[in-house]
């Protein structure tokens, strides 16, 4: 047997694991969970030292490259180390100066590139003239720019909405719903393609070069759940059978 | 009682639309050809339009929990651009998906007999998120000193000429989330000004639409829809078989099918049951 069917075995039993949630929270359940929560924090825990503390600081300040040792990395390596001061209270002030040069270096790069992007670009995109050859374009721009005002209206609050502004602000309210039902209508319809996506795979797995994976893994579950649920009915495990 | 009544229409609604998607595939029932949408033939024009040995930057930014939706478009992507002799540039602003990213392109490549490091290169993750796309327009090789397979750049065929983001012919970011495509749009275009088309999951695509609206994308792939309209296109223009989206095409309809009809058939028990009429 070799590693890639030895390895599909462990995704679709962890898949079926995660499914089985649907019946009720199982054992199965919990140890795909706990086997998660434990392996993401492996995970960084190894990319924390092995992509940024060992080849960004390590390396350069204490082993030294080619060029020698880069001393100037103790200047950000103390910032850093002031974060930790959170952890003791009576020191946790020092961690201000760290997040002052986060936040200082953050808004520096950021604010004229979000500005330029998200304001001057967008108001460029919206002042266009309404008329650009044809009715399929004209109507267009007329619903960007009615929505444009009407949202914007709405989230003006320093004066009271009524007579004229509130019925622009209502107008605003319903471009705001469309807006969050599209919104969620992509989200359901992005997780119904995950759910395509590991239905393809577990699909995948059941063939015969898989040794009928999820097709054994489903059958041993499915006992298994029987099992544990008559077991737990009777007052055998730490909970209580659920409807 | 209602908690059982719950979780019964809950276990029901499950049923309804796990066998909407599941039906298809067990069966491999072919869906019909989607129509192809305006973003989607932008970014397709976009990488016809690079001649042979021209550049394409993918950056894969996403992670495996979003790969049944973006590992199409990426696929479709790479396999465009070597189909057309192009140069193919890879990375990943993911460290979460960088395994994943690697196969993609490797595998696409290997279908077209390109030669790593000469036809193509996958430069990796690099921490730091939106500041590498900072750095990259500033230093192509200073940003990534080795690719993934720890050749260095410097002197690397594949990248002649490219020392900065504004030396590509076309970037694409394929994106999950943060940082992705939005990310590219503002560090990357906006200072760079180089052609950016976008790929992107159902739950960021409205948010990306005002940037295409304003041009600063001059294309978006959105969602696993997208990627199978992409595979249409390569199927009419290049001859290359439709992968993975437009196999899951006629599950998406039947899921969308049943969500629509379960939401009406709601509304109306919720009628019926009086609380709809103020009864």
């Amino acid at each position: 047997m070799s590693a890639e069917v030895v390895w599909t075995w462990v995704a679709a039993g962890l898949t079926l694991s995660m499914f089985s949630f649907l019946y009720r929270d199982n054992p199965f359940f919990k140890l795909g969970e706990h086997l998660y929560v434990g392996v993401t924090v492996g995970y960084m825990l190894t990319v924390t030292w092995f992509e940024y503390l060992h080849p960004k600081l390590w390396l350069p300040l204490v082993v030294g490259t080619e060029t020698g040792h880069d001393w100037s990395l103790l200047v950000p390596a103390f910032f850093g180390l002031l974060v930790l001061t959170r952890f003791v209270p009576s020191l946790a002030w020092l961690s201000r100066w760290s997040f002052a040069l986060l936040v200082g270096f953050g808004a520096g790069v950021s604010i004229p590139r979000y500005i330029s992007s998200n304001i001057l670009s967008q108001v460029e995109g919206t002042v266009v003239p309404l008329w650009a050859g044809h009715w399929g374009a004209a109507v267009t721009t007329g619903v960007i720019l009615v929505g444009v005002i009407s949202t914007l209206v709405y989230f003006f609050f320093s004066v009271e909405h009524r007579g004229a502004i509130r019925v622009v602000s209502r107008v605003g309210v319903y471009f705001l719903m469309v807006s969050f039902g599209a919104s969620f209508g992509a989200t359901v319809m992005g997780r119904n393609a995950l759910l395509f996506g590991r239905f393809y795979d577990l699909v995948d797995f059941a063939g015969a070069r898989y040794y009928h994976a999820t097709l054994v893994l489903l059958a041993v579950m499915v006992v298994s759940l029987a099992v544990w649920a008559r077991w737990a009915g009777r007052g055998g495990g730490s909970e209580a059978p659920q409807a | 009682m209602a908690m059982s009544r719950q979780v019964l229409a809950r276990r029901e609604v499950w049923a309804i639309i796990g066998a909407g998607v599941l039906i298809p595939i067990v069966f491999s029932i072919p869906a019909t050809e989607v129509s192809i949408s305006k973003g989607v033939q932008a970014v397709y024009d976009k990488v016809e339009s690079i001649p042979p040995g021209g550049s394409l930057l993918l950056s894969f930014d996403f992670d495996p929990a979003s790969k049944p939706e973006l590992e199409p478009m990426g696929r479709a992507l790479a396999r465009h651009a070597f189909k057309r002799g192009v140069r193919v540039v890879a990375m990943g602003l993911w460290i979460t998906g960088t395994s994943m990213a690697e196969a993609i392109v490797r595998e696409s490549a290997s279908e077209f007999g390109k030669v790593p490091t000469r036809d193509y290169t996958f430069l990796g993750w690099k921490p730091g998120g939106y500041l590498v796309i900072v750095e990259m327009g500033q230093d192509l090789r200073k940003t990534f000193p080795a690719d993934f397979n720890r050749n260095p750049t410097v002197g690397m065929p594949v990248l002649d000429g490219l020392d900065s983001l504004r030396d590509f012919d076309y970037v694409v970011s394929i994106a999950a989330g943060d940082p992705g495509v939005e990310k590219w749009v503002i560090f990357g275009r906006q200072k760079h000004g180089f052609a950016l088309g976008g790929g992107c999951t159902g739950v960021i695509q409205p948010g990306l639409y005002p940037y295409l609206q304003t041009g600063q994308l001059d294309g978006l792939i959105p969602k696993i829809r997208g990627a199978a309209e992409y595979e249409l296109l390569l199927r009419r223009g290049h001859g290359i078989p439709e992968g993975l989206a437009s196999a899951g095409m006629l599950s998406m309809s039947f899921a969308q099918l049943a969500l629509v009809g379960l939401i009406v058939l709601g509304n109306v028990l919720h009628w019926r049951s009086g609380k709809g009429t103020g009864r």
